[in-house]
């Protein structure tokens, strides 16, 4: 084949390209890289043996991570938050979702600029005031009261987002389906919702994230060990003045595993949620 | 689909059942604390009481310190604290609590049977529980609150980098000093690091030395407003940092340096001395078990007086005073700062005790630090404190001194135009 300006430019194109997208995977894989290599170290090593792979992997360390982290417990309860907290938005802002947009009441707008707003406040500003409802309420150190509370922190970017998506559904499948018999319950079963599907694989992924990764509140919230979600066990390596850093890696890459395989089962819904808003039905 | 939906409800039904708020039992004890690296021998020594006296101690670990601050003044402003906790803020806020009821006054289980508690423990650690007469938080004298640990800063020294340089003799005095660091600088050794990139540390150097120069008296009179920055006096304080700049005693980059930094270098053997914290001890056992080290004073400037390092209580725990099982908590207190109890803290955390009998429990660098606890100071037993800006002001002209960008005159001034400026805000 000869080489003529185009394909050369071509060439310089695609390396340029490939260099670009090499480094942007590097620089998000290697973090990643750095935790579990530190993971399989000591305490005394981390610090002085700078090679990539450590002459000897310390495998005990998951081991006690697992066992002085009480992950079994953490983990089981970090599933059952973010299972029920993930449903929770899920159905509240769908439903609210579809309500701001197409349902007509009075002050719809002033409600949902209100949700909106909600965003702005900063968790750690509405701590006292969460607390004391939540004693009032006999929710304090209570799953449910956890639940509720953290679906509510996810309610107003989700509604956000699914509103956003329902405007832009054509009126006329919404048309169709009530010529077909549809009432309102049953167009946004059987309409809105799957047409929604990739605007809900966003906000299952970032809401999972979200609950997963959270502690602060668990920790405002729940006094009980056996209620505390798995962010609570990596806090026992972390201490004031002493970090058990091998074990802390291990605990963060047992902790990353569930995320990651989430994550890899919706990527194909994310890619199209984000890149599908415009062209709905 | 029909899977996945039996398994959501399951899942949801599991979160609702049985999860109710339970009601406190009578017979229990409930102490909430933030002290990760503690926890198991608390709970060892929990599980020992309640064989012992029948009463449960309901311990719950709340990490970080941060956390635990906000979920103490959640609940305190909700009145359900747990019977024990701890208050991690300002003298000034551990007064609010007290005058709104939610803190004990121990005063009189410290001073009963001749005393015998309060002599018991180190005299500087009760001291930041303790309320004198007339205090500037107006809160009722006495005792509120009782310690577990204590702490002090000292400088320790490498002594195997000492020897390399030819040092035979820890200095005691800042000439001393800065005939070891030159000794030092000629084997290619870093002579000293600290976190000094986080202002408590810088502040607390400084103190010590303004102590030092000057005594207590002139350094409040200071903060009253009576006695100027510019000063010469403390000059003389701020010069300490130009003058160990200049002779290269500084690691590199030491005033962006965080203090589990600055622990590494020294644990590594970077540098050969160190301004840290008795709780140093666990952080460099677990870097390097090797390391060969020892404790000292910060070499003073003026032989007449003793150089007052910052210390005193490292963990204080303080009974809920509208709590149902008052009693039964101080009696608890008392037991866990008993002697056989604290050694047994001590022992198995490298924790200084506070109770000064129970110091034959301790490591040989841990027992130097102890010899030290008496010579200790601290701002929350001040009788007053600086202007946090004017501190600000303070801290950041040393680290601009360190870096040479400004001399300890100019900061000086600088910092006596925040204090005059903050005057008449007071004033006002």
């Amino acid at each position: 084949m000869r080489l003529n300006r185009y394909i050369l430019q071509d060439i310089c194109k695609n390396t340029v390209l490939h260099i670009f997208l090499l480094t942007v995977t590097i620089s998000c894989l290697f973090p990643i890289f750095w935790m579990v290599r530190s993971s399989l170290m000591t305490n005394q090593t981390i610090f002085v043996d700078h090679s990539f792979f450590p002459g000897q992997l310390n495998w005990q360390n998951y081991a006690e991570a697992w066992v002085k982290g009480r992950f079994g417990i953490y983990f089981f309860n970090s599933i059952i938050y973010t299972v029920s907290v993930v449903t929770g938005i899920v159905v509240v802002s769908s439903m609210a979702a579809f309500a701001f947009s197409r349902l007509y009441f009075p002050g719809r707008d002033l409600i949902f600029y209100i949700f909106v707003a909600a965003m702005m406040i900063p968790l750690p500003g509405s701590f006292v005031p969460l607390f004391v409802m939540m004693n009032k309420l006999h929710l304090v150190n209570t799953r449910i009261g956890y639940i509720l509370c953290m679906i509510n922190v996810g309610l107003s970017l989700s509604i956000l987002l699914l509103k956003t998506f329902f405007d832009k559904m054509p009126s006329d499948l919404e048309d169709a389906a009530r010529i077909d018999g549809c009432n309102r319950w049953q167009i946004w079963w059987h309409v809105a919702l799957p047409l929604a599907r990739p605007a809900l694989a966003v906000i299952v992924i970032y809401n999972s994230l979200n609950v997963w990764n959270e502690f602060i509140l668990a920790n405002l919230l729940l006094n009980d060990k056996t209620l505390m979600p798995l962010q609570t066990g990596l806090m026992a390596f972390n201490g004031a003045f002493q970090v058990d850093y091998p074990v802390l890696m291990a605990g963060l890459t047992m902790t990353a595993i569930p995320i990651v395989v989430v994550y890899l089962m919706m990527q194909k819904h994310i890619v199209k949620g984000l890149s599908s808003g415009a062209v709905v039905g | 689909m029909k899977r996945f939906l039996t398994f959501l409800c399951g899942t949801v039904l599991l979160a609702a059942s049985g999860c109710g708020q339970a009601s406190k039992p009578a017979n229990q004890i409930e102490v909430w604390h933030w002290m990760t690296d503690r926890h198991e021998a608390f709970a060892t020594l929990a599980r020992q009481y309640e064989e012992q006296t029948g009463i449960k101690i309901k311990l719950e670990l709340f990490a970080p310190s941060d956390t635990y601050t906000q979920k103490i003044t959640a609940a305190a402003q909700a009145n359900v604290l747990p019977d024990l906790y701890g208050i991690l803020d300002k003298k000034s806020i551990v007064g609010a609590f007290i005058k709104a009821g939610l803190v004990a006054d121990l005063t009189a289980d410290f001073e009963a049977n001749n005393a015998a508690w309060e002599k018991a423990m180190y005299p500087k650690a009760l001291d930041v529980m303790r309320f004198s007469a007339g205090n500037i938080d107006e809160v009722k004298p006495g005792i509120y609150g009782a310690p577990l640990d204590v702490t002090n800063i000292q400088m320790v020294y490498n002594k195997e980098l000492l020897k390399k340089a030819g040092i035979t003799r820890v200095p005691a005095t800042f000439d001393d000093f800065l005939a070891a660091i030159d000794a030092l600088k000629r084997v290619g050794v870093a002579p000293f690091v600290s976190g000094f990139g986080e202002m408590w540390i810088v502040d607390c150097f400084a103190s010590n030395y303004a102590f030092n120069i000057m005594g207590q008296d002139k350094v409040m009179a200071t903060f009253r407003g009576e006695v100027k920055y510019t000063d010469p006096d403390w000059v003389k304080v701020l010069t300490i940092f130009k003058t160990l700049a200049d002779r290269g005693a500084f690691i590199d980059g030491i005033v962006t340096k965080g203090n589990k930094y600055a622990e590494q270098d020294f644990a590594l053997g970077r540098a050969a001395f160190a301004f840290n914290g008795s709780w140093c001890v666990n952080v460099y056992r677990d870097m390097n078990p090797d390391l060969d080290y020892g404790v000292a004073s910060l070499p003073a400037m003026d032989q007449s007086r003793p150089v007052r390092s910052w210390g005193g209580a490292g963990s204080s725990l303080v009974v809920n005073g509208n709590s149902s099982n008052k009693d039964k908590a101080i009696a608890f207190l008392k037991w866990l700062t008993a002697k056989e109890q604290q050694a047994y803290f001590a022992e198995t955390t490298n924790n200084l005790p506070a109770n000064r009998d129970a110091g034959t429990a301790i490591s040989p660098v841990l027992a130097e630090f102890s010899r030290l606890v008496e010579h200790t100071t601290h701002p929350s037993i001040w009788p007053l404190n600086e202007d946090p800006l004017v501190i600000e002001a303070f801290d950041k002209g040393i680290q601009a001194i360190i870096i040479g960008d400004k001399t300890p005159v100019e900061i000086a001034e600088q910092v006596q135009s925040v204090k005059e400026r903050q005057m008449k805000k007071a004033a006002k």
